[in-house]
């Protein structure tokens, strides 16, 4: 399991940037995220927190380049996805939150599909599943996983070809105490190694243990966009959750009037 | 590009051949080959009868459907599986997508149709009036060029729909329209006309409807052209020359890559304005 830093050893561009610039998304004239300007480097965990609907997923499958912006432009190292797809997306890990997969398959069948299309060799395809624990059971049908071992699966095909940029949506959805650590430390691991992460979650925890930046979100508005050291300072030692409540419920915050 | 397309294929196949409905689809049409085998040894004829006219048309109710629900439900099920969102941030070219999708299933399909066709071939070669080998060719190509024409609508209501069930409603449309709706539409429609337009709409028309044009030929390669009617009187003609037989490969293959290229077309329009 410490070996973690040889199977991420990552190809991700030194200095790598990712500008999101006046970005808005509106359907049907509903304003789904209002417009923001965010950019983040090499080497960054950014963790997008926010209750049901408050628009991580949008943000998340903009820069995916799943859903098109209303306004603003989306660019890795100063290529956008319309101008230069190609070295866009091979330069992109994408873990969706809604997949299902195909239950005939065994983990080791579905990640070899998606490592042929990353041209990715079967020795990397093994590594991964050893990383994400799955190496013993790559040839059980995934019909048979559980929700967090079907995550970690998510997560090796995201990691596959040793992307520039990672994108999590919910990843930690379904993952046992153990693995949540372990997701961590991957995490920590792929950013080590140049990878800027952005992950979406309504687990403060997560975006505690692993996030060097926090962006709150509510009803695609962000209402607070800050390095975690600074949210630490500014609100104490449980400065995440202190920020939520007074951020989201006030000062008095929900938990206070349920405890009074 | 080659190397994405042979991995969708792949892909397709074991799933496929992996799908419990695959082979039940494989019981069905093995049972429905023997029963037109058992109708056929009850009388002997050549050519066209009224028995290969009857395998003919129930082969045009059962497989375009099928193949239909097959091709529509693959290509909604990676929509409501997220599956063709993942395999978006892939950059697979439409060709890879949706060419690989379409020969991968266009093989499970044709292995099906092709068992169904061996066994109740070897069981045929041992009784006295099985059916004759041209005749078997014939109505074997009959099958495989329905499912190559509506395989490729498939990839279009596919592309169209978002879900399964929206897929099924077109997929019943279609099929209903295409084979159950076609003749009496045409014939209100047509009727309507001056006598003079009848031969050149119903030419027009023909061309969008591959159930038609397939079984027009097939029945004048069966030597039956005279049952379907004086207008396709020039179509005969020509269709049993062979100058004919190339112009109606290359409007079937033309039929396919233009439904491939409007599913294509269709697939990127709608999946990038979510």
């Amino acid at each position: 399991m410490d070996n973690t830093k040889e199977q991420l050893e990552s190809v991700a561009v030194e200095n790598t940037f990712l500008q999101l610039d006046h970005i808005s998304k509106s359907v049907a004239s509903k304003q789904i995220v209002e417009p923001f300007t965010l950019s983040f480097t090499a080497g960054q965990i950014v963790a997008l927190c926010g209750g049901n609907g408050a628009g991580k997923s949008s943000i998340i499958r903009m820069i995916a380049g799943l859903s098109k912006p209303t306004t603003g432009t989306i660019s890795l190292n100063d290529l956008t996805i319309e101008q230069h797809p190609e070295q866009y997306f091979s330069s992109l890990g994408y873990m969706p939150d809604d997949y299902q997969f195909t239950g005939s398959f065994t983990a080791f069948e579905s990640l070899k599909f998606w490592g042929e299309l990353k041209q990715q060799s079967i020795e990397r395809i093994r590594e991964l599943l050893e990383l994400v624990g799955l190496h013993e059971t790559g040839n059980k049908k995934v019909h048979q996983f559980s929700k967090g071992m079907r995550q970690r699966l998510l997560l090796a095909q995201a990691l596959l070809s040793k992307p520039a940029l990672l994108l999590l949506d919910e990843p930690t959805n379904g993952l046992d105490p153990y693995w949540m650590k372990r997701f961590v430390s991957i995490i920590d691991e792929a950013a080590r190694q140049g990878t800027i992460v952005l992950f979406s979650t309504h687990q403060l925890q997560v975006a505690e243990a692993v996030a060097d930046h926090i962006v709150f979100l509510d009803q695609g508005q962000i209402k607070l966009s800050s390095s975690y050291k600074d949210i630490e300072q500014q609100y104490g030692e449980e400065g995440l959750q202190t920020a939520y409540e007074q951020l989201f419920w006030g000062e008095e915050g929900p938990m206070k009037r349920v405890r009074s | 590009m080659m190397n994405h397309f042979t991995t969708i294929m792949k892909r397709e196949l074991k799933v496929g051949f992996r799908n419990p409905w695959a082979y039940s689809f494989l019981a069905l049409f093995v049972l429905f080959m023997l029963s037109m085998l058992l109708i056929h040894q009850q009388g002997y004829s050549t050519g066209y009868s009224g028995i290969t006219g009857m395998l003919m048309n129930l082969t045009l109710y059962l497989l375009p459907l099928i193949t239909l629900m097959l091709g529509a439900f693959s290509i909604t099920g990676e929509k409501e599986d997220g599956s063709a969102a993942l395999l978006y941030t892939y950059r697979l070219s439409m060709t890879s997508w949706l060419g690989g999708k379409y020969i991968g299933l266009l093989l499970v399909l044709l292995s099906i149709v092709t068992i169904g066709y061996s066994v109740t071939g070897i069981i045929s070669s041992f009784t006295a009036s099985g059916f004759t080998a041209s005749v078997y060719a014939l109505l074997f190509l009959f099958s495989v060029l329905l499912i190559a024409a509506f395989l490729a609508i498939a990839m279009v209501i596919g592309a169209i729909a978002s879900t399964r069930w929206q897929a099924l409603t077109y997929v019943i449309g279609i099929w209903f329209f295409f084979i159950i709706g076609w003749s009496p539409i045409m014939i209100a429609l047509l009727g309507q006309l001056p006598y003079l337009w009848i031969k050149p709409l119903l030419t027009i028309a023909t061309l969008f409807n591959p159930a038609e044009w397939i079984r027009v030929y097939i029945i004048a390669a069966l030597g039956g052209g005279t049952i379907v009617g004086p207008e396709y009187y020039q179509w005969i003609t020509w269709m049993t020359d062979p100058s004919g037989h190339i112009a109606f490969i290359l409007l079937t293959i033309v039929y396919v890559l233009g439904c491939l290229s409007l599913a294509g077309w269709l697939w990127k329009r709608g999946r990038y304005n979510g």
